[in-house]
């Protein structure tokens, strides 16, 4: 038994006994907290061990009928479980003191969390599809029973909940009716069976597993259009949760993608990962623009994982295309990109996630409109905050800068690879990538600056204090790996090729980036930047008259003191945004101007409201939700409410079903 | 070689730049750089077919689509008073902007297939031709003013006319004195019906003429 | 790290700092003397940051340390562009981080600290200016991004000091259409970066105008000192990044005083003659309103997208 498989058995049997003690012990929160953080802190372990080469695999037969539950943990699953495992850590802790609110005490909620961890560091582990599709389901009820944790809070937990629960089992449907028409294909469900498959499926029902998987799986990662659950689902449930949904559940998506399309089914053909591409870019900018129009902070995090998982996907689907026109050189470098990006997406958007529920534990806002001033009564949130936002804007030296980077590199050397399809597609993606980028910066200058600088522009905002020592801890975590994610990538890069590698190509590839591609030293670059801010310190201490600083008024046009009315707020910050991408996003704006009785020409109140809706969700869901309203409606007149008829109904198809039988025999 | 592709640069650029501008006056002198630019590719070809032939129809391309055309798009300006501006296109200039992006890759991928036919520096450049055309429609397709169409329309004559010397690298005094001709008629029977419209209604906005249904 | 890079590294900032306020001055020279006006000199930017460095400094109340650094971070970042971007040799005194990608981050890094810094006086001045600064740099991103994947295309790398060598032995490339669209489209991307007119317009003080301005508006004494340093070193720094990028000719190959020499010189005429067009080009144009500004970055970036299409249209 080696390291990797005493750390898989670690996570299960801590994960279930914590689980167990929460069920029985009377002071839960303390228990689930360590037990969750314990429980990651060995699924890091056993991921670490695969991705350094220890690889084990069991089968457990009488566990599961039928097929019985196989694991295995290879370098690629090993990535996605020590990330996993990493969330868990900086959650754990951070729940211990988190949850004191009265809605997350309760046992069930408590129940699920490690529950959750579990099932979330066994998917990437499955090594037959019934263990997968299993641990999925459970994945999906344990983070249900979470989202709707505090439905005492009013009824949007709850529509957030139903959402989420129809979303993600039509998501597990799609993903079964793909994987069940493989399995057909195959001698058994075993992934090496599959695998062996993979290669003699005819295009057209390779084509049709694929599309079918991917339609789930990438519903799970948020990507449009199937990405309406996840705005609704991040701010409701709590933040802890938000983090392992947003920093580890959406990985899974993207794991499932790179493993039926390019573990299981070979690598396919090249339309299909034009198609993960186009979905990508299309996710990328819309996500980050809904993003960028969004003033409530959490939803504004939602809408951001979107966007990096449309990222993630961009490179996933350049590797593709370029594995199916033979560069396997250039498919490993996007692929390690895209994998990167998933590492460092879930460092920081647990740190940011984290920071948010501080916010939210200390004002209970989650409105940029109302926050803001939070500077010099949260300074340690606030440093995590704004390190979080630094790592999301693709700004060196932040975590995100590295990976788009090297995804950019990979587009722009596929240019000359790959025929008429590259030629048309990178240029495009590179332009998609940067309004990403360019967007992105914008989104998280006003998450950072307006929720967190300047003047509170509410009373709460004014009040808010400190959170307690564990919470900051666990932002702590977060905050550490991002830190040495951006400054020392080298450090994950290897971990994170062997990943790549392991997936992406047959055969011995090995990368040389610096040779390649150019080379990149965010270290240095930071060193660097340190230097020079030092340097200039230091000359303008020098130069400048000794005296000490002295503090004025702001600037006030002479019109008195400056109030927090006269700030920009989250939505006047967005508005320039918003006229720009007007057509895209089409706003719904109300201006209403009230008059002064005597006069008309005397203006008592302006009131601004918009509202910006999900064009795409409005398109796309409202007539299928409206068709289900009408068939629904056509099904009352069934229903009349008497017992007699509905056990009428019943008699009848039975009657009708042997008539019909004995008719036609 | 590197004059050629300088000159389907020019091509490019002064058709995004049509597309880009409203004041009508300054997509006129766009127009006719066009006509330059046009005149130095087919020029460039005959330099290095060294023909007589061509070298005479880069000048006729050079007096009509430089000089004359111009000539006869700001008489027709001049004529139309205050309304010198396309106000109102009717997709939005950064839409159309983004919009000819996208008709550049495809006319790319469309175009394809033909320079696979006979790889040559000249044919390289074939998609250029095929993007002009493309931008023209869409300018004919998307703007208001008569005057502005009609621009459009010529887009799209140069770019027939360049991609026809990109591919043949001759298609002939004789048509192409035609088709000069022929565009030369159409200018002029345009620009006569401008006038008309613009005295009967006092305007050149194209949108008025669905009142002529009812 | 050679002895050339050293050299580079060492020459460049000194020159750059020392020379972009006389860089600005140059500029409102130029254009007060197209404007009929006897103009203040070209050393009036130098006079004025002496002056500003005198004062004392002035914090205003309720800002907190991001509002204090930003000058800091905004010259450290162009300092750092200033020493490993190609401007007078061809190596770059840190290799790994003359990448354009990387210089284009760090040159955003800055603005972004600027921004921080307008959002955290929390008056309506500062925000205004941060919403706007923050709205053209998500546009102008793209079109960026697009036009160095035009340049760097055809050399294989985003490394600078390659794209710069490149050109250097193949001069032909310089006329070539995708060098001629990218250009343009650089150009209208650095007047945007830069805030010049038309887009914003580097000497007003009226509310619906201001973009750079408003952000800057709390700053006096030598913070202000260091933000108009940085300002006219970005300025100096993109119009070199441009000048090199596309007309790299002079620039030194070899450590020795006579190349190094004239690249110094090379440097100061290429950018002072840029300046100069560009200062003659505001006096005929008039600032754009912020809404038509999108339209102008479409625009450029349609034109770093046909620069693309082009390297391989015409490859």
């Amino acid at each position: 038994m080696n390291l990797a498989a005493t750390g898989m058995a670690a996570v299960v049997a801590i994960g279930l006994v914590t689980a167990l003690l929460a069920a029985v012990v009377p002071a839960r929160s303390a228990v689930v907290g360590v037990g969750t953080a314990v429980t990651g802190a060995a699924a890091v372990v056993a991921g670490a061990a695969a991705l350094a080469g220890g690889s084990f695999s069991v089968v457990l037969p009488e566990v599961l009928p039928l097929s019985g539950v196989a694991l295995t943990l290879d370098p690629l699953g090993g990535l996605f479980v020590a990330v996993t495992g990493g969330v868990a850590v900086a959650a754990g802790i951070y729940a211990m003191s988190y949850v004191d609110s009265l809605d997350l005490r309760t046992r069930g909620v408590q129940v699920a969390l490690p529950l959750f961890v579990v099932a979330m560091a066994l998917v990437p582990a499955a090594a037959n599809v019934s263990t997968l599709l299993v641990c999925w389901e459970l994945m999906a009820l344990a983070s249900l029973v979470l989202v709707v944790a505090e439905h005492r809070r009013g009824p949007r937990v709850a529509s957030a909940g139903r959402w989420y629960a129809v979303m993600t089992h039509l998501g597990f449907v799609s993903v079964l009716i793909g994987l069940m028409v493989f399995v057909a294909h195959a001698p058994d469900d075993s992934f090496a069976a599959l695998r062996e498959a993979g290669g003699r499926l005819s295009p057209a029902v390779a084509g049709v597993v694929f599309v079918a998987t991917l339609a789930g799986f990438t519903s799970k990662a948020g990507i449009v259009p199937l990405h309406a659950w996840l705005p609704r689902a991040h701010p409701e449930a709590p933040s802890h949760v938000s983090a392992l949904m947003s920093a580890a559940m959406v990985n899974l998506g993207v794991y499932g993608v790179v493993r039926v399309g390019v573990d299981l089914l070979g690598g396919g053909t090249a339309w299909w990962w034009l198609l993960v591409l186009a979905l990508g870019a299309v996710s990328a900018v819309y996500g980050i623009l809904q993003a960028a129009m969004s003033s409530d902070l959490k939803r504004l995090l939602g809408q951001s994982t979107t966007e990096n998982m449309g990222l993630v996907l961009v490179g996933i689907g350049a590797a593709g295309l370029f594995a199916s026109s033979g560069e396997h050189t250039l498919a490993a470098l996007a692929l390690t990109a895209a994998l990167l990006h998933v590492v460092g997406h879930a460092a920081f958007k647990t740190l940011l996630f984290l920071a948010a529920g501080s916010v939210l534990h200390a004002t209970g806002s989650r409105d940029l409109d109302a926050l803001g001033g939070l500077r010099p009564v949260m300074p340690v949130t606030t440093a995590a905050f704004g390190l979080g936002a630094l790592a999301a804007s693709a700004l060196p030296p932040g975590t995100a800068f590295v990976s788009e980077w090297l995804l950019l590199q990979a587009l722009i050397h596929g240019l000359p690879a790959g025929g008429v399809a590259a030629a048309i597609a990178m240029p495009v993606a590179v332009a998609a990538v940067a309004l990403t980028a360019g967007l992105a910066v914008a989104t998280f200058v006003k998450a950072f600056g307006v929720g967190f600088l300047a003047k509170p522009r509410s009373g709460a905002a004014a009040d808010a204090h400190e959170s307690p020592f564990t919470m900051l801890a666990g932002m702590g975590v977060a905050a550490v790996v991002c830190v040495v994610l951006a400054l020392w990538p080298a450090g994950v890069l290897p971990a994170v090729q062997a990943a790549a590698g392991g997936a992406a190509v047959s055969g011995d590839v090995t990368l040389r980036l610096s040779q390649a591609t150019g080379a990149l030293s965010p270290l240095l670059l930071t060193l660097g930047l340190l230097a020079a801010v030092v340097v200039v310190a230091g000359v303008v201490r020098a130069a400048v008259a000794r005296r000490a600083r002295r503090e004025a008024r702001l600037w006030d046009c002479g019109g008195g003191p400056m109030s927090a009315r006269m700030e920009y707020t989250a939505t006047s910050f967005a508005e320039p945004l918003q006229r720009v991408f007007d057509d895209v996003v089409q706003p719904e704006l109300d201006v209403d101007v009230s008059h002064h009785q005597e006069s008309r020409y005397l203006v008592q109140a302006v009131e601004y409201r918009r509202k910006v809706p999900d064009r795409i969700e409005r398109r796309l869901y409202e007539p299928v939700l409206n068709a289900i309203t009408a068939w629904g409606g056509a099904g009352r007149r069934l229903a009349s409410g008497s017992v007699h008829r509905y056990l009428g109904y019943g008699f009848y198809v039975v009657c009708g079903a042997l008539i019909l039988l004995a008719v036609t025999r | 070689m590197q004059l050629l592709y300088l000159a389907c640069g020019a091509l490019l650029l002064t058709a995004v730049l049509v597309l880009w501008r409203r004041e009508l006056s300054v997509i006129i002198r766009v127009f006719a750089v066009q006509g330059a630019a046009l005149a130095v590719l087919v020029a460039v070809l005959a330099a290095q077919e060294n023909s007589v032939e061509l070298w005479a129809v880069a000048v006729g391309v050079l007096v009509l689509r430089a000089g004359v055309l111009p000539y006869l798009l700001r008489r027709a300006l001049a004529g139309a008073g205050e309304s010198r501006r396309e106000t109102r296109p009717l997709v939005n200039v950064s839409a159309s902007l983004l919009a000819a992006a996208a008709l550049t890759l495809l006319a790319y991928a469309v175009s394809q297939p033909l320079v696979a036919l006979a790889p040559s520096a000249a044919t390289q450049a074939i998609p250029v031709g095929v993007t002009v055309v493309l931008i023209g429609f869409f300018v004919l397709v998307t703007r208001r003013r008569a005057l502005s169409q009609l621009v459009g329309f010529l887009l799209m004559d140069n770019g027939i006319t360049a991609v026809g010397f990109l591919t043949t690298t001759g298609v002939g005094l004789v048509v192409e004195l035609g088709v000069s001709l022929d565009v030369l008629l159409a200018v002029l029977v345009l620009q006569v019906l401008t006038t008309r419209m613009r005295e009967t209604f006092g305007d050149t906005d194209l949108d008025e003429l669905r009142e002529l249904r009812d | 790290m050679s002895a050339l890079g050293v050299v580079g590294g060492v020459v460049q900032p000194v020159l750059i700092v020392a020379g972009s306020p006389l860089l600005v001055g140059l500029m409102r020279q130029v254009r007060a003397r197209l404007e009929g006006r006897a103009g203040a000199g070209v050393a009036q930017p130098w006079r004025d940051l002496r002056k500003l460095l005198r004062k004392e400094r002035i914090t205003p109340r309720g800002t907190s340390e991001v509002f204090r650094f930003a000058p800091l971070v905004l010259v450290a970042t162009t300092l750092v562009v200033a020493v490993v971007v190609p401007f007078v040799a061809t190596e770059s005194a840190v290799d790994p981080v003359a990448d354009l990608f990387a210089v284009v981050a760090l040159l955003a890094l800055g603005a972004v600290a600027l921004a921080l810094a307008g959002l955290d006086t929390g008056t309506a001045f500062g925000g205004m200016g941060a919403s706007r600064e923050m709205t053209i740099l998500a546009l102008v991103e793209p079109t960026l991004l697009v036009a160095i994947f035009a340049l760097s295309v055809r050399v294989g790398s985003t490394n600078l000091g390659a794209i710069v060598s490149s050109t250097l032995h193949d001069p032909a490339r310089v006329i070539s259409p995708v060098s001629l669209l990218a250009a343009v489209a650089l150009i209208v991307v650095i007047v945007a970066e830069t805030g010049r007119i038309p887009v914003d317009n580097p000497s007003t003080h009226l509310e619906l105008t201001m973009v750079h301005e408003a952000m800057v508006l709390e700053y006096a004494g030598p913070d202000l000192a260091l933000v108009e340093l940085a300002s006219a070193m970005r300025l100096s720094v993109f119009l070199g990044l441009l000048a090199n990028l596309f007309a790299p000719w002079g620039i030194a190959t070899e450590a020795t005083p006579l190349a190094v020499l004239i690249g110094v010189l090379a440097l100061v005429v290429k950018v002072g003659v840029l300046g100069g067009l560009l200062a003659a080009g505001e006096v005929f144009v008039a600032k754009l309103r912020l809404f038509r500004v999108p339209e102008l970055l479409a625009g450029s970036s349609l034109l770093a997208l046909l620069a693309v299409a082009a390297s391989f249209f015409l490859a």
